[in-house]
This record gives structure tokens, sequence and C-alpha cells, in this order.
């Protein structure tokens, strides 16, 4: 599968782009509707000049143009102040304001009908650029009509239009964090209940819980349904197998019990052998059932076991199964002390351990157990029986082997205690006891 | 003592253990599922009972903690291919005394029994004496001044019942359900027969009759404190 990027990412990516596609269609947007806001109050403006202009109009003696009444905006006064006006006739200028100074303006010569205003941009004094308004009109009593031209420079509107993008831009980008952020925020409220279904795995993962419980959102429901689902059906499945394993268990070792009692009372020599072979198919059935159940056991979510209770439940057991010699069971336990893994495959360790110290014990033995470091403890079972030959205790783990056949047993029990030891990462040590017998040590993760 | 009930499924192994038991001197009866089993084990006084757990109709845990739940009291040894120790501790918290796991040797098996029985009976070993006679639980021999003398397994339940509960009066009634299986055909006058054999095998001394309540054997005054009997 290929890695996805993360929902957080895209989500928060998702979210970006589409802001700052909207907010530059808005800039764009603002700043064409003010410049079109400020060339329209332009037209507006210079055409009141123009009507100003055509107002003050009068014919001299000749026939020609004469401004009877000066315009009342003091700019056309003042020498290239930025505003301006012009009379022209036949393309000719004849008038034009005090502002123009010495310049005219270069008009295209483009045919006016009466009234209708017409708009340019020119080149105006001092190599400006401006934009003119113009219009003819035919004064009662001349004989040519006159161009009317009205003209201010583009600098102030260009100022202004700038000015408006500058601050149009600032806001957006304001605008456009402040939106970021609030979809980030979003976002992580949103992939929240999430956050949690992933902090809830994580606990079934070590072991602290069984299935999702937490309230989620409608839309994660089905998902964490989903989920609790495959944990239950492959705890299922786990619980069928062992049942199955059980079953066969069952068969098998009645089936080999009926014929081990059938061969007692055959030939000896005969019996002997049969007995031989039965006791590998006793090792083979229990060795490999205990694989599959420990096998089935390790790929299940962690579990934790209290220790002293089940320690204390082995000793009531072995104390029952061992009524006839009567060891006393001694154990020390911290209360709160906990096994990283699953019971039965502790009592399978314990077990085996306290039932050997219950062979060997003279008098006593000590189960113990405590920490050992963070996340792990160490479990010991000692006794005052006679102890191992020195140099036989790597013997002890190999499966099947028996250093005394004079005490019932198969011999698989601390082959079935390393086995499972290994599953959890742990090891089996053995020592002298102070006690003067055997002291078994088992390393297994576990904590307070 | 010497009455014991067998409830396995597997007909092979129950014929094999109730001959083994047989010929180790006890009366048996088999029942084949938990049902069956269940019901004798509440109505007959049984001495002991060897118990499988994977049985037909009810399972042997089931019928194990109604009989404890019920106050019936005698011992169970759990005969059962489940091995892991987390069944064994569930066996024992069932009310089981004894678990033993298949495959196992009849001799095992038979040596628990015994152990259990003495033990129930508040007996530390595994031999009963009283006076002259003494009786090796383990190989089922009975002797007179140290002589053997041979009995017939009835003579031998009936001898190890009134040993087990010296100084208590049995009656002929309780005799009969101890020695006897269930499909017997009882007869309380046979006790009266075999408590004679006794008397002419063990000496007149032995086996006192109580008129109208039955029959007790009295330890001596030595034996009394060597076995820590009141």
């Amino acid at each position: 599968m290929r890695p996805g990027y993360s929902l957080r990412f895209r989500l928060l990516a998702g979210a970006a782009v589409s802001i700052a596609l909207a907010l530059a269609v808005a800039g764009v947007g603002l700043s064409s509707l003010f410049a079109g806001h400020l060339r329209e109050r332009l037209d507006l403006e210079l055409g009141n000049h123009l009507d100003q202009l055509a107002a003050g109009l009068g014919l001299d003696d000749a026939g020609g143009p004469v401004l009877e009444r000066p315009l009342s905006d003091p700019r056309f006064q003042r020498p290239l102040s930025g505003l301006y006006w012009q009379v022209a006739v036949a393309g000719a200028p004849v008038l034009r304001s005090r502002s123009l100074w010495d310049v005219t303006l270069a008009l295209p010569g483009d045919q006016l009908p009466d009234g209708v205003l017409h708009r340019h941009e020119a080149i105006g004094p001092n190599g400006v650029p401006v934009i003119v308004v113009e219009r003819s009109v035919q004064l009662p009593g001349a004989t040519a009509r006159f161009r009317l031209a009205a003209a201010e420079s583009r600098a102030a509107v260009d100022r202004a239009r700038a000015e408006f993008d500058r601050t149009l831009g600032l806001s957006l980008l304001v605008l456009m964090l402040v939106l970021t952020l609030a979809a980030a925020l979003q976002v992580a409220v949103g992939l929240r209940p999430l956050a949690r279904l992933r902090a809830e795995l994580a606990e079934i993962r070590a072991g602290r819980r069984g299935s999702f419980d937490a309230a989620v959102p409608a839309e994660v429901q089905p998902l964490a349904d989903d989920l609790n689902h495959l944990l239950a059906h492959s705890a299922e499945v786990v619980g069928r197998a062992r049942v199955q394993a059980g079953n066969l268990a069952h068969a098998l070792k009645t089936g080999l019990a009926v014929i081990g009692n059938e061969v007692d009372g055959l030939d000896a020599a005969v019996a002997g052998r049969i007995r031989g072979r039965l006791d590998d198919m006793l090792r083979h059935v229990n060795h490999h059932l205990g694989r599959a159940r420990a096998a089935a056991a390790g790929g299940l979510p962690g579990w934790r076991t209290e220790l002293a209770p089940t320690i204390a439940a082995l000793g009531r057991t072995l104390a029952s199964l061992h009524a006839e010699r009567a060891p006393a069971i001694v154990i020390d336990c911290p209360p709160a002390l906990t096994f990283a893994g699953e019971q039965e495959d502790l009592e399978e360790i314990l077990g085996n351990l306290m039932d050997n110290g219950c062979k060997w014990a003279a008098h006593r033995v000590l189960v113990s157990a405590r920490r050992a470091g963070p996340g792990s403890i160490v479990l010991t079972v000692e006794d005052d029986g006679p102890g191992l030959p020195a140099g036989s205790e790597a013997a002890l783990l190999i499966r099947g082997v028996r250093l005394d056949e004079t005490v019932p047993g198969s011999g698989l029990g601390l082959g079935i205690v390393r086995d499972l030891s290994a599953l959890y990462g742990g090891a089996v040590e053995f020592a002298r006891s102070a006690m003067g017998g055997l002291m078994v040590s088992v390393t297994l993760p576990g904590g307070v | 003592m010497m009455r014991i009930l067998v409830i396995e499924d597997d007909p092979a192994l129950g014929a094999q253990v109730i001959e083994a038991l047989g010929r180790a001197g006890y009366a048996t009866d088999l029942a084949r599922d938990g049902e069956e089993g269940g019901f004798l084990g509440e109505t007959e006084p049984y001495d002991a009972v060897v118990l499988d757990l994977g049985l037909p109709e009810v399972d042997g845990l089931t019928v194990l903690r109604r009989w404890r739940k019920a106050g019936v009291a005698m011992p169970v040894i759990v005969l059962t291919a489940r091995a892991h120790w987390h069944e064994k501790v569930e066996g024992i918290d069932a009310g089981a005394d004894d678990y033993l796991t298949k495959p196992f040797r009849m001799e095992e098996l038979l040596a628990r029994v015994r152990a259990l029985i003495r033990r129930a009976h508040g007996h530390a070993s595994a031999d009963l004496a009283c006076g002259p006679v003494r009786i090796d639980t383990r190989t089922a021999r009975v002797s007179l001044d140290g002589n053997p003398v041979t009995l017939t397994a009835h003579e031998y339940r009936v001898l190890v019942y009134l040993m087990m509960k010296q100084g208590q009066i049995v009656t002929r009634t309780e005799l009969t359900e101890h020695i006897y299986a269930q499909d017997f055909d009882r007869d309380s006058n046979t006790i009266e027969v075999f408590v004679a054999r006794l008397r002419k095998k063990l000496g007149d001394g032995l086996i006192a009759t109580v008129r109208g309540l039955g029959y007790r054997i009295q330890p001596p005054p030595e034996a009394r404190s060597a076995e820590g009997l009141p």
C-alpha cells in the first residue's frame, strides 16, 4: 500500500489552497472595482469642468471663442497644477487654461457629434500622462464648432489605486492567516476522535483494555465497531482453536492411556519398548499442543496478570497435589506486582517450577517475585531438596531429559518453562539456593 | 471405605480402571456420563470418586461443583487429559482432592486413590493395625502376628472398613453400602457370614458385635496412642 499523506496534512493543504484562491479572486475583483470607481469619478469631475467651460464661453467680435467667466477650480490658474482645459477650433487650440502654460494638449482628430463625451489618454505638460475628456459645442451665432477638452494628470489616480491595492493586499494576507489558523483549529478538533481512537488502540495493544468503548462521532463509529468485531473475532478464533486443541489432546491422551494400561500385561521387554514409544508420542503431543497454544497467545494484544492471586491459587493446588509429602509452600510476592502476559502462560511457567520444587523439597518450597528493573520482573522458585549435580543445568532445559527417573514426570516441565519464557523475551537461570536445593529464576516482562 | 465410583466416558479406559480397582479389592460402579455419575455420587455413599472432566451431558467440573455445593464431601480424584496448570487450579478450586493427567500409570492411580481414602479417614500411614492384625493397604496384604492371612475381596473390604472406623460402631447397612457395587445383589445377611469368616481367620476377639446396632473393632490401649485415636 502506498504511504498516504496524513489526514491533517490533506485537510490543511486543501483549506490553505482554497482560502488563497478565494482571497486572490476577491483581491483582483475589489481592485478592479475600485479602479472603475476612480475612473467614473474622474470622468464625472472632468465632465463637470467641461459643462462649466461650455457655460462660460462666449463669442468675441470676430466670432472667435472667449471665456467670459473663469472656471471655479483654482488649479486651472496654477501653472502645471495637473488640471487643464483647452478650446480648439478646427483642430487648432485657440484658448487654454493658465495651468497649461505654453503647452497644448495633442488630441486625436476624431469627429465628435454634439453633446457626446470622448475619453482619451494623452501626454500632458512635462510628458506627464493625462486623462482627457472632450466634447464639441456649437455656440449660437458661431460659424465654427468648438472642441472643448478638460484633462487631469493620472498621477493622483494611480497613487490612490496603488495605495488601495497595498491596503487591500495586506488585509487579505491577514485574513488568509486568520482563516488558515481557523482551519487548522477545525482540523484539530475534527480529528480529535481519531486521536482518541488511536490512544485506545495503543491501550488495547498494551493489554490495558479489550475493546473500544469511547464515544466517537457517527462517522467514526462504524470504524470502531468494525475494529471491535475484529477483536472479538480474533479472540473467538483463538478460543475455538484452544478448545479444539484441548479436544484433540483429550482424545489422543485417553487413547495413549488405554494402550499404556494394556501393555502392563505383556512380556517385560516388549512392554518396555512400547512404553518408550508411548512416552515419545506423549512428549510430541504435549510439545506441539503447547507450541500451538503459545503461538496463539503471542499473536494477541498484550495482557496484564496479577502475580499474587495466581501464585496463591497455584500454592493451593500444589498443596492438594502433594498432600502426601506436604511440603510447606512459602510465598513472598508484593501485592501490586503484575506480569505483562497471559495468566495461563504465567500459570504454566510457575506451575511447572513449583511442582518441581514440591517433588524435590525436603520440607519447604519458597516462591518469590520482585521487580528487576523498569518493565521487568523476576520469579524465583527454590527448595531445600538435594539440588543439582554440578554441570547438569543445561540438560534440564532439553525437552524430555529427566535427571532422575525415580520421581514421576515426563521431563517436559522445564522445556515448557523455557519455551514460554522465550516467547515473552525472558530468560531461565539455575543456581544453588541458600536453602540448600535448586533455585530457578525466570525473568519476564512486568511491573507494578 | 471400599466402594469407588468411576465416571469415565471412554469405554476401554473405563473398563481398565474398573478392572484394576476391582483387583485391588475395591467395589466399583462405572458411570459413562456426567448426568448419571452426578446422580450416583449424590445418592450413594462412595468412599472415593475417579472423575473424568470431558464428559457427555454434564462436564466433570460442573458435576464436582454441584456435589460440593450440595455438601457431598467424599474425596474426588480428577483423571483427565487436561494437563494445563490453569485447568489443574480450576479442578482443585472446584473441590477436587487430587488431579492425575492422562496418560497415567495404573499403579499411580491406585496409590493416589489409596492415599486419598486414607487421608479422608484421618490416617497418616498406609498401614492399618489393631493388636496382632496388620493391613498394608498398598499391597492389600493382611497379616496376623506377622503371618500372612488370605481373605476374599468381600472379607477384605469388611475388615478394612471396620479398621478405618476403629472404635466406632458400624451398622450392617453401612457395611453393605460400602462393600458392594450398586448393581450387586445385596443381602445384609451375607455380612454376618463375612464377619464369621473373619473371626475364624483372625481370632474371635477382634470384631465385637454390638447387639441391635452393628459391629465394632476396639483398638487396644497401646494402638490408641500410636494412631492418635480417641
